[in-house]
Parts: structure tokens; C-alpha cells; sequence
């Protein structure tokens, strides 16, 4: 049933790249240095996946590519806001993203999404831990949505990469609604104790 | 301190980015209310990050890294942009709302200590933005749900069979639940409600008065 709208490269997630560079130091490099090369490296690293993920919501290729640029000039003008303490790259990375695709995808205002970041930028204190747990906190949290149930890996990725509402999940894939949100609860709560690392 | 939270799929559905903007405006609202709130949603965008850095990557076209450090500028920013206050102490994300805050309201009585008022979002979709306004001690006409509605207390209290919902607390209801709110004594209780449909009003007197009530 899922074969309707999962794409081929939807059923195997590859696992996630191995030797990266540190991303959260390459944010760094760009907000203190105003370092291309770490802006070049960034890129390489995440742009390829932020176009998938774009071209994953309907975008077209010329559409998708203009998406990865704005997305990325938005890391360089704002390098410097996103103190490192406050979550890895690419959680950052995906909210620009995100941002973006609500905007030119879905034309919806994206301002209470921007409303809030000023209200977090000025009100919470810093994370505690450090750059490379966090960046661990990720790489734990992407090996742990492999060992979800592919029920629940489904639902969560056809709302945070497919940029479906959960009326349009259930609507697609013939799952009732409360189904659709009980799976997505069920996994947050299985992802959960890794995330509370965070703190 | 806040008691009732979102439901944690609508927090989901926030943080990627699918939500209606009458309900993203809602969540926000809360969100900017809630430091423990912001917290889980660090929680669901670590989520995305994680999902995001799983994508399999797709082929950026030729020239496209050389496009960007030709656009690159010096146009950084490296402070908090801090906006001109106004006496407004409404959450910055109902502040486009309500630039003239709570007491600019232009209520419509809709039957007897309650009043309601549509915030234009810019679509004429079926969801909908407004406030409720209900006096001290009234009770908010019985009612089921059409759809998935989202309730935040902006001032006053109310108290159904949830138990007492205060400032910055929200009621995150699907359209299954059934409940009689009514306001505390005191102060009015002005509500943030997001609705994408008509809220169902049970009775056949109440069903007779809904047109005219409007919501």
C-alpha cells in the first residue's frame, strides 16, 4: 500500500555517511572566520541530502536546487546567531529547511516559526553539552529510526520529509487518523530516552 | 506554571512544518509560553535533523557549489535582531495578530458572556483563528468537536472535565472529545482557538443557535 507514495529510495535509508567532518565546527568556522572552505564543506556534506528532501515535496529539479542555495546562504548569514550550544547542524540545517519549504512549497507565512526562534534566541539558556554529544545525540537518533517498526518509520517520514499534513498520511496510505498519530507518539516515545541526552 | 501540554503528534506535526497556519500560530503561541514546551521541541527537530541526515543524496547540479560562494556576501548577522517593544505583551507570534494587543479587539457577542473575534490569516481555508472571550463563571455552550481544534488560555481560566486550564496552557482536542468548558470566577478568559471546522454544538437548542453564534 505504502508503494503508492514511497519511492524506491525511501525503503532503505543508506546508513548515515561515516568520517564526517564535524558539522558543528564547520558552523563555527563560518560564524567566527567567515570560512568558505567550511561553507564548501557543509555543503558538500548536507546540500545533496536537503535536495532530496526537496525534490521529495514536488519541488522540480531547478526549484529544488534554488532551494538548496537559499537554504545554505541562510547558514552563512546566520552562522553566527545559531550558537553551536543549541542543538547540532543539521537539526539547524533541517529547520532552515523546513522554514523555506513552508514558505516557496506549501506558501504558508512561516513567521510564527520565525517569531519563535527570536523568542528562543533571547530566552534560553545555552545547551549543557557539548558540540560532539550532540552531534552523537543524532547520529544515535538516526541509527535508532532504523530499528523502529517500519510502520512507524514510515509515518514519521512521510510528515518531516514528505511534508505531508497527518490527514494526507492517512488519507494516502488508508490508515485511520488516530492510527497515524498513535505511531507517530509510539515512536517519539522509542526515540525519547535519546533525546533527553540533549539536556 | 503549565500544566497541559500539546499532544506530542501536534508538536510533531509543527516542527515539520505541516500544520495550517492558524494552528502553527497556535503551537508557536504556546511554545513561546512554555520553556519546557521549547525543550520537546528541540526534541522533534533533533528528530528531523536525524531523518535529514539519513536521506540518501541526490545529485546537486553542476556548478552549484561555485553558484553559492558567488553569492555569499558580508551580509551576516551576528545579533539578535531586538524589536522595538510596544506596550503589547502578547507572545511575538500573535503579535501580527493583535498589533494593538488584547484591548484592540473588535469582539462579536455571540450569546450571553461570550464573545468572539476572527483573526484574518490570509486564506480562506477551512481552518480558522480567532478568540474567545468568556465572562467570569459563564460556561461555554456544550459542544463536540467537527475536527481537530487547539485551545490556548491567553488570560483567565477555565475548567472542564480535563481539569482547570490556565494562562499558557493549551487543549489540544480531537474531534472524538466532548467537554463543557466554564470559565473561573474572576477575570474573563480570553482563549487562542485554531478550528478547521465547525465546532458542533450538541442540543437541539444549541444545534438552532449555532448559526447565529458563528463558531
Amino acid at each position: 500500500m505504502y508503494a503508492v507514495v514511497m519511492t524506491n529510495s525511501d525503503m532503505g535509508a543508506p546508513p548515515p555517511p561515516t568520517e564526517l567532518p564535524d558539522p558543528a565546527g564547520l558552523v563555527q568556522r563560518i560564524a567566527t572566520q567567515q570560512d568558505r572552505a567550511a561553507l564548501a564543506a557543509l555543503f558538500n556534506l548536507f546540500g545533496p541530502r536537503v535536495k532530496s528532501m526537496m525534490l521529495k515535496l514536488g519541488a522540480g529539479e531547478a526549484l529544488a536546487e534554488d532551494l538548496v542555495q537559499e537554504t545554505f546562504l541562510t547558514v552563512w548569514r546566520k552562522a553566527a546567531l545559531y550558537s553551536s550550544q543549541r542543538g547540532a547542524a543539521s537539526t539547524w540545517i533541517f529547520t532552515i529547511a523546513r522554514n523555506l519549504r513552508i514558505d516557496q512549497l506549501r506558501r504558508q507565512s512561516n513567521r510564527p516559526y520565525e517569531d519563535l526562534e527570536k523568542v528562543t534566541l533571547e530566552s534560553d539558556a545555552p545547551l549543557g553539552s557539548m558540540l560532539v554529544e550532540q552531534n552523537q545525540v543524532v547520529a544515535r537518533v538516526t541509527a535508532a529510526l532504523e530499528t523502529l517498526s517500519a510502520e512507524q518509520r514510515d509515518v514519521i517520514r512521510l510528515s518531516f520529509i514528505h511534508d505531508m499534513p497527518h490527514a494526507q498520511i492517512a488519507e494516502t496510505t488508508g490508515i485511520p487518523l488516530g492510527t497515524v498519530k498513535s505511531r507517530l507518539r509510539l515512536a517519539y516515545e522509542r526515540l525519547r530516552p535519546l533525546l533527553e541526552d540533549l539536556q | 506554571m503549565i500544566q497541559h501540554h500539546p499532544d506530542i503528534a501536534t508538536l510533531m506535526a509543527f516542527s515539520a512544518g505541516t500544520l495550517d497556519r492558524p494552528y502553527a500560530t497556535v503551537v508557536a503561541t504556546h511554545l513561546a509560553m512554555s520553556d519546557g514546551g521549547r525543550e520537546t521541541l528541540r526534541h522533534m527537530e533533533t528528530i528531523g535533523g536525524a531523518l535529514l541526515t539519513a536521506e540518501p543524496a541526490a545529485e546537486l547540479a553542476a556548478g552549484a557549489l561555485d553558484r553559492l560562494l558567488g553569492t555569499v556576501g558580508e551580509d551576516q548577522i551576528s545579533v539578535t535582531p531586538r524589536e522595538e517593544r510596544s506596550a503589547n505583551e502578547l507572545p511575538l507570534p500573535l503579535q501580527p495578530f493583535l498589533p494593538k494587543g488584547l484591548e484592540g479587539v473588535r469582539w462579536k457577542w455571540t450569546g450571553p458572556g461570550v464573545a468572539t473575534a476572527d483573526l484574518a490569516w490570509g486564506d480562506d481555508g477551512k481552518s480558522r483563528l480567532m478568540l474567545l472571550r468568556v465572562a467570569g463563571g459563564r460556561r461555554v455552550p456544550e459542544h463536540g468537536h467537527g475536527g481537530h481544534e487547539l485551545t490556548l488560555i491567553l488570560q483567565g481560566a477555565y475548567r472542564d472535565r480535563f481539569g482547570v486550564f490556565a494562562k499558557g496552557d493549551i487543549a489540544d482536542h480531537d474531534e472524538d472529545v466532548e467537554h463543557q468548558p466554564i470559565a473561573e470566577p474572576g477575570e474573563d478568559c480570553i482563549c487562542l482557538v485554531a478550528v478547521d471546522a465547525k465546532l458542533t454544538f450538541r442540543g437541539r437548542l444549541m444545534r438552532a443557535l449555532q448559526p447565529m453564534f458563528g463558531i
